[in-house]
């Protein structure tokens, strides 16, 4: 990770997970949890930037999808599933 | 003939409100022979009759409040989190240790770290502040300065 997008990838990070837990449904929450820490810790040591331009512009692109994907989804929320309880953390 | 139709129009509103609230359901057919002249009334003298069968409402106040936050109340919110989250091992984990360099966690487990925090006092910890939380220490100290909490 280059030096100089740490600080933006950090916080691109927090935005992301912020974001995907706000999904009512407990399948695409998990899902996209799992797939944001799966996705940075795959390419931790990138260091090309190019790359990095790259993989910055597809999560930014990733975050504009889940926030539209969450507030569709809030207009269409269904029952909780069971394991779900009272935790709202989703994990 | 208007008024017949009226009638008619008042029954089944009435039929379509028995329908809906069964709890009511002795009230509203004990009214139900009574005049037009009443009926036309019967949504705002039906009020005092419900609370009239109710014989009792017994209210309650339940003032929602924490137990005061104390440094040590703090410790031990904080630690209890951390040895949940399931890369750091509770036998390593020290009030003073460095999260990187003691716990060997990476600048992501950081940021989950301090998303965790927020949750857990219902809060939000800003960026610029959130990348100098790195031990435990500092979490209590940060947070302790927030809500007002001194020795």
């Amino acid at each position: 990770m280059a030096s100089c997008g740490r600080s933006q990838v950090i916080s691109l990070y927090r935005m992301l997970m912020k974001e995907s837990r706000k999904f009512p449904s407990y399948n695409y929450r998990t899902y996209a949890l799992r797939r944001i820490q799966d996705g940075f810790r795959a390419n931790l040591h990138v260091d090309n930037p190019k790359t990095l331009d790259m993989l910055l512009s597809q999560a930014r692109e990733s975050l504009a999808l889940i926030k539209r994907q969450v507030s569709v989804g809030q207009m269409y929320s269904t029952q909780k599933t069971i394991i779900e309880g009272n935790d709202q953390r989703g994990f | 003939m208007a008024t017949r139709i009226f009638a008619r129009c008042v029954r089944t509103v009435r039929q379509y409100s028995v329908n809906l609230n069964k709890t009511n359901v002795a009230i509203i057919s004990s009214s139900v022979p009574r005049t037009l002249s009443y009926l036309t009334y019967g949504q705002k003298s039906l009020l005092p009759q419900i609370s009239g069968s109710t014989s009792y409402i017994w209210q309650r106040r339940q003032y929602g409040d924490l137990p005061p936050l104390t440094l040590d109340n703090i410790r031990d919110r904080v630690l209890y989190v951390l040895k949940l989250y399931d890369k750091i091992s509770p036998e390593k984990l020290q009030v003073t240790s460095h999260f990187m360099k003691d716990l060997g966690l990476d600048s992501l487990d950081q940021v989950e770290i301090v998303m965790a925090m927020e949750d857990e006092f219902g809060f939000e910890i800003p960026d610029a502040e959130a990348e100098k939380l790195m031990t435990p220490q500092d979490i209590v100290q940060y947070i302790a300065d927030k809500k007002d909490v001194y020795e």
